[in-house]
């Protein structure tokens, strides 16, 4: 599979300020890359300069191959772009803005076509043309830019947070209209800290966390490195019960239930104890992309204090330093 | 009270800068004109035919005010006293915009409307900002004039006028801003105000009938402007503040207005409502130009309309100095000496006209780089730029729709001044000499197009607030400098200096050749600067 982006060693610096420092990013053709990180973490840094509209301080950035700072309008004729805080033209109405973005990328040359697409589209997103952009709230503004980019068929999607503002319903028609879109081999940069709408879309996720990459992988190999949840009644158990559970991280008892995380690779001895010790009122929640973000992000709140070391992890993002960590989570 | 005190506060410290150099600045062109007046025109003989000449020629009224005799005084009051006025004007016009309806469009107002501030107070808080801001500006003139060396008492009059002038503005742009949905509409609706009462004033002072050997009686447009009546207090004559009634009640009655509307209305909502836009584009919104275009072709038809103003002024006043002329040859040979040409009296005026003319083209210009950097700053540019259109190929497009509408002002300008020249049966120049002298303006207002487009490149962030300050230095410096007296090196600072005047076949072009060539300087370095400049919403 070849490359669609290919970050390397990225960095950018505003002033005195570092918001990429050393990223790395890699998209494979035809796939739904999730691009994951806490606010200021350097996702808009990085889409921006993935769109030539700023320019790298150091490293390299490529897409299909050329840098979008010198070639990016030859490569904007294949990207579709939705900001992430849309931003509409206050006399123009949403239809025409539509037309406007899609007429622009050459993707209404066929009239018929990309009337049926938009009509489609818009219903799909119970949208209403007629306003001006003035008058939308954000998650209407945040619809024009969508219907724009699904409207016109690109090789490549780039999206910035693309369903802030957006009602649970719509989030579902903006995963289907993503599902169309990979379906028909558009590749997709899915920047987002809503981990379901990632968990449920991507291939492949990238975290980044102060402007450097993490953790980059599969969901199955990200997986592999969050811990499973356990709680069950605790009443009847003696505390010596409850510690001589193998592999039990962060244990608690609280309101009556005993809690307590563990690898996802060391369950089978954590159940046969369990099973032991006849524990009642079972729960085992399957480990989450979101306990994994929460891992970087409540690190990077820690970062100053306790001798944690917050950036440890960043260039060796396979092996995570699993005990360093325990000491910092809550 | 703490709420309103806070409001206030914030108001303040918004405008802290803005209002230092509106109330600064027109306290200080007092000063000049006061000063200048005295050094230039000191001798009574000179400012006795300077006047007998203004009585014959409306032009001369219109931009000036009215005579009230030959008194030092009294001349610096008909020099300089309608600017002042208008200046207040503008600064309150803008100031009650600011502060209502703007902060309504972007959201603001609904954040301090959640608080025990509620919907009205900040609109009370605006009241108090503005006839305080007001206040200090009818202070700033009153010293102006009297440390100018001009009587206390008059001055003191002109200082009062200024500020009911002002009052009633606000009063008004705060009307504007209920009617109007947008902050744009509500200052293009004040200004249009602001401009009619200029015009009605000048108008009735054209108009006006003697009263004696040095001053006129101004006719009935004038008591329909609130310019007018402030200069109906005739400071350094009759000292009379009777006339500022009219402004008091006309003041209170738009306050009252205001309130009410605000009462029965829903924050954010306007008494116009706006339109529905249409489902899909015209053929139009197909470009990066086309938008530019769809963006700011209201305001190129505003300039352009101002501008056809002027050329009609040009053309019906012709035949009225033609006829004064006629009557005392004197003063044909006073206004050439006055402008410094040899060219017929249509000549002159024409030449006088369109020297404005040229500063409404440059300002559309200016308008049109300015979007360029708000659609940055909006964020409604990287739309533009995400797509095929390169960072290049959206400047140009950009400086063409410049170059376009400054076509569209001077073009207009010049058709309607030929047209209504024609209808006049003055002969004496003809369209081809209207458009030479329209085209004449076309270097200037291409510097401020190079310039700006410069500035857009290299310092986004300052580039608005450089950008009117370069008109209005330009203006000031370059259409009043001599007015005020000031010295030559300073006057050549400004683009307007340079303009070729029109004069027959004496017409020196050397000037617009400089000016085209700068400006085409700036315009290639600001692309070539273009390729390597970042977007920056910030």
């Amino acid at each position: 599979m070849n490359a669609v982006i290919e970050v390397r060693a990225l960095e950018k610096r505003y002033g005195r300020v570092l918001a990429l420092n050393g990223l790395d990013l890699d998209v494979a053709d035809g796939e739904v890359h999730g691009f994951l990180g806490p606010n200021g973490a350097g996702k808009s840094t990085t889409i921006r300069i993935l769109l030539g509209l700023a320019r790298a301080t150091s490293g390299r950035a490529t897409v299909f191959g050329r840098d979008p700072w010198t070639d990016a309008k030859d490569l904007h004729r294949r990207i579709g772009y939705v900001p992430g805080d849309v931003n509409l033209w206050p006399n123009i109405s949403g239809g025409e803005a539509i037309d406007l973005i899609s007429r622009l990328r050459g993707g209404a040359a066929d009239k018929a076509a990309y009337a049926a697409r938009k009509r489609r589209l818009v219903e799909a997103f119970q949208f209403d043309p007629t306003k001006k952009g003035r008058a939308y709230s954000k998650g209407n503004r945040q619809k024009v830019a969508l219907i724009a980019a699904f409207v016109t068929r690109a090789d490549l999607l780039i999206l910035d947070e693309p369903t802030s503002g957006l009602d649970p319903l719509m989030e579902s028609v903006f995963e289907q209209e993503i599902r169309r879109a990979a379906g028909e081999g558009t590749t997709v940069l899915l920047s987002s800290h809503i981990l379901s709408e990632v968990e449920q879309l991507c291939d492949r996720v990238t975290i980044i966390r102060a402007g450097a990459t993490a953790e980059t992988g599969t969901l199955a190999e990200l997986r592999h490195l969050t811990r499973t949840e356990v709680a069950f009644v605790s009443g009847g158990l003696t505390n010596a019960q409850l510690t001589s559970i193998p592999d039990a991280h962060d244990l608690l008892v609280d309101a009556g239930r005993a809690r307590f995380s563990v690898d996802s690779d060391r369950l089978a001895p954590v159940l046969s104890a369990l099973g032991a010790l006849d524990v009642q009122g079972l729960t085992i929640a399957p480990p989450s992309l979101e306990e994994l973000f929460l891992r970087h992000y409540g690190e990077q709140l820690d970062g100053a204090g306790a001798g944690a070391a917050p950036t440890g992890d960043a260039s060796a993002p396979a092996v995570s330093p699993r005990h360093a960590e325990g000491a910092n989570r809550r | 009270m703490s709420e309103l005190a806070a409001l206030l506060r914030q108001r303040i410290r918004r405008d802290r800068l803005q209002l230092f150099f509106w109330i600064g600045g027109t306290a200080l062109l007092a000063l000049f004109a006061a000063t200048a007046v005295a050094t230039t025109y000191g001798n009574a003989a000179e400012r006795d035919q300077i006047l007998a000449l203004a009585i014959q020629s409306p032009a001369i009224l219109i931009l000036r005010g009215l005579p009230q005799g030959g008194g030092l005084d009294a001349f610096v009051f008909f020099e300089i006293f309608t600017y002042l006025a208008l200046l207040a004007a503008m600064m309150s016009t803008f100031l009650a915009v600011r502060h209502t309806r703007a902060e309504e469009e972007s959201g603001r107002a609904e954040l301090i409307g959640s608080t025990p501030a509620g919907r009205t107070l900040p609109t009370v808080a605006t009241l108090v900002h503005g006839v305080s801001a007001n206040i200090l500006i009818g202070l700033g003139v009153f010293a102006g004039l009297a440390l100018g060396g001009m009587a206390v008492d008059g001055s003191l009059i002109a200082g009062v006028a200024t500020t009911a002038t002002g009052i009633v503005f606000l009063a008004i742009g705060m009307l504007a801003a209920q009617f109007m949905r947008t902050s744009r509409g509500a200052n293009g609706l004040a200004v249009a105000l602001v401009g009619l009462a200029f015009l009605l004033r000048g108008v009735g002072d054209a108009l006006g009938t003697r009263t004696g050997p040095l001053s006129l009686a101004s006719a009935w447009p004038s008591w329909l402007s609130p310019i007018g009546w402030a200069q109906h207090t005739a400071a350094y004559t009759e000292n009379t503040l009777a006339p500022l009634l009219l402004s008091a009640t006309l003041a209170v009655l738009c306050f009252v207005a205001v309130f009410v509307l605000q009462g029965v209305r829903d924050s954010g909502a306007s008494l116009i409502p706006e339109r529905r836009g249409r489902a899909s584009a015209g053929a139009t919104l197909s470009s990066s130009f086309g938008l530019a275009w769809r963006l700011q072709w209201g305001t190129i038809l505003g300039w352009s309309v101002g501008g056809a103003a002027f050329g009609l002024l040009a053309g019906t006043l012709s035949s009225l100095v033609q006829q004064a002329a006629a009557s005392d040859p004197s003063i044909q040979q006073s206004l050439q000496s006055i402008v410094g040409s040899a060219g017929s009296m249509t000549q002159t005026l024409v030449a006088a006209m369109f020297s404005f003319v040229g500063v409404l083209a440059a300002a559309c210009a200016t308008q049109a780089v300015i979007r360029m950097r708000q659609e940055e700053a909006l964020g409604t540019a990287e739309l533009v730029l995400s797509s095929p259109v390169s960072r290049v190929r959206w400047l140009v497009d950009y400086l063409v729709l410049g170059l376009v509408a400054i076509a569209i002002v001077l073009a207009a300008s010049a058709g309607v001044a030929a047209l209504s020249l024609a209808a006049s049966g003055d002969g004496s120049v003809g369209a081809g000499d209207v458009f030479a002298t329209a085209a004449a303006q076309l270097p200037a207002a291409l510097i401020y197009l190079g310039v700006l487009s410069l500035l857009f490149v290299l310092v986004p962030k300052a580039m608005i607030a450089a950008g009117w300050a370069f008109v209005a230095v330009g203006v000031v410096v370059g259409n009043f400098g001599g007015l005020i007296g000031m010295p030559q090196w300073l006057r050549d600072v400004s683009p307007f200096t340079h303009t070729p005047v029109i004069t027959g076949s004496t017409t020196d072009w050397s000037g617009a050749v400089w000016m085209a060539a700068i400006a085409l300087v700036a315009v290639g370095a600001s692309v070539v600067l273009m390729r390597r400049r970042e977007v920056s919403t910030a």
